[in-house]
């Protein structure tokens, strides 16, 4: 009796052990999260060494080594952006041609929009896009949208490989540096930049060319809703056959693509021509019958309040 | 500020200008040279060398510069005697009358240059005649990027290398 009693005791005790050791890993696992900005709790909050965790990115390295605040893992890619740039703003795009020129498309300072498609020779999804491109007309894009596509290097690409699928016409850049100054994350990946205030207004992934041009077309749809809300509080087109402001649109806008203060300043802009102010009801409802209120007469509710 | 480099050609474009340095495909006997477009409105893919089917799109804030290389053989000749590229016009020395494509309103200039033993023409044209003193000062910021290096020398085809 009393060796069994022994013996639970030990049995007890490493179980005890185990479970203490099974938190602490936990608790490893959820610290090192948090470092990341994954984390409960403000991910502005300075990190290791003072670097925000915003500005801070897990690279996997070969040697699994610390980073320069010493903390394991964690170095930060890259020189920090001039204070220029941010997420939304639009630099040059230049580099070589697969033909051996060199090509720089300037994004902004015309009152074009500018779809920049980020692709490479190899990957099989991209295969898609570029017979897409071979017949402009089946692209689907708006005239004054300008496709360029935009490869990396040649140190990383073969320009015999680009060239093979790039049509005659067809404005193709290789460089590596606008991947990285677009923030591309891999290939196949979208940019739309509108030309007159220079802005990134819409960028993402897609599989076919089609869901792209839907994305060029609600980019559009939002530009033109966000400038007739601000110049007359209604968000609705002046067109009496074209009330959704479709037709006729020409990227010109005042507030898409801003970012941090000056967004919300054109969002307060808006929502003052509208009517509504600091403290209005309509800010804080209480229930859904607040947000969706029911249907009444046809067209009562159309166009009010969309274009922020 | 992006810089193009091809064909012996460097450009630091200043903010807001595009371009591109390429040589044309060779067609039957003739050799090609480079050329290089700037702008500051977005090129269309059939540019002409000296700006067919751009100049007509150009705003009144526009310009558009041409630097177009001439065969060897033009190199030592009357016409390419001066020695190096112009880096500062001034609003005179652009007319209307100098424009390849009479346009209403634009104004040109084109100087003919021998730069690293390679014979060059300039010809640049601004969108609007009465702006060219606040568009003057934009081509020579352009101007002051651009660097020629001296030509290639071609690799003889059918030696080896080696030898």
């Amino acid at each position: 009796m009393v060796a069994l009693a022994v013996v639970l005791t030990v049995v007890v005790l490493l179980l005890g052990l185990l479970v203490a050791g099974l938190l602490r890993s936990h608790a490893d696992i959820l610290k090192a999260l948090h470092d990341l900005g994954a984390g409960v709790g403000d991910p502005a909050a300075p990190g290791p060494g003072g670097v925000p965790h915003h500005d801070v990115r897990l690279l996997a390295t070969a040697r699994g080594a610390t980073g320069r605040d010493g903390a394991p893992g964690l170095v930060a890619m890259g020189p920090p952006l001039p204070p220029e740039r941010d997420t939304a703003s639009a630099p040059a795009v230049a580099g070589v041609t697969p033909t051996g020129d060199a090509l720089a498309v300037a994004v902004s300072g015309h009152d074009h929009l500018t779809l920049l498609a980020f692709l490479s020779s190899g990957c099989a999804t991209c295969a898609a896009f570029w017979q897409a491109f071979e017949d402009p007309r089946r692209t689907g894009l708006p005239a004054d949208v300008r496709l360029v596509v935009v490869t990396k290097g040649p140190e990383m690409e073969i320009p015999g490989e680009v060239r093979a699928r790039a049509r005659p016409g067809l404005a193709v850049v290789m460089s590596t540096e606008a991947w990285g100054d677009y923030e591309v994350p891999g290939s196949p990946f979208f940019v739309l930049v509108d030309g007159t205030t220079g802005r990134r207004v819409g960028e993402g992934v897609a599989h076919r060319f089609e869901q792209v041009a839907e994305l060029v077309r609600r980019a559009r749809v939002d530009a033109r809703s966000f400038e007739t809300a601000v110049r007359d509080g209604s968000g609705r087109s002046d067109d009496p056959d074209d009330p959704d402001g479709l037709d006729g649109l020409d990227g010109r806008h005042g507030g898409v693509g801003l970012d941090g203060p000056r967004r919300e300043a054109a969002n307060d802009q808006v929502l003052a021509a509208a009517g509504i102010l600091p403290g209005d009801p309509s800010l804080y409802p209480r229930s859904l019958a607040d947000v969706f209120p029911p249907a009444g007469p046809p067209g009562a509710a159309r166009g009010t309040g969309d274009g922020g | 500020m992006p810089v193009l480099r091809a064909h012996g050609i460097e450009a630091s474009l200043p903010h807001g200008m595009e371009g591109r340095i390429f040589v044309r495909p060779t067609v039957g006997a003739e050799t090609p040279y480079p050329v290089a477009h700037f702008a500051t409105f977005p090129l269309p893919d059939d540019t002409g060398d000296f700006g067919g089917g751009a100049v007509n799109l150009m705003g009144v804030d526009d310009l558009f510069v041409v630097l177009f290389e001439y065969g060897p053989e033009s190199a030592g000749t009357r016409l390419f005697a001066r020695r190096g590229m112009p880096r500062t016009l001034r609003a005179s020395d652009f007319k209307p009358y100098l424009l390849r494509r009479g346009l209403g309103g634009q104004a040109g200039t084109q100087w003919f240059f021998t730069e690293a033993g390679r014979p060059f023409t300039l010809y640049a044209v601004l969108g609007s005649h009465a702006r060219r003193h606040a568009l003057v000062p934009r081509v020579n910021a352009l101007l002051a990027g651009l660097a020629v290096s001296p030509a290639p020398v071609p690799v003889e085809q059918g030696a080896a290398p080696w030898n």
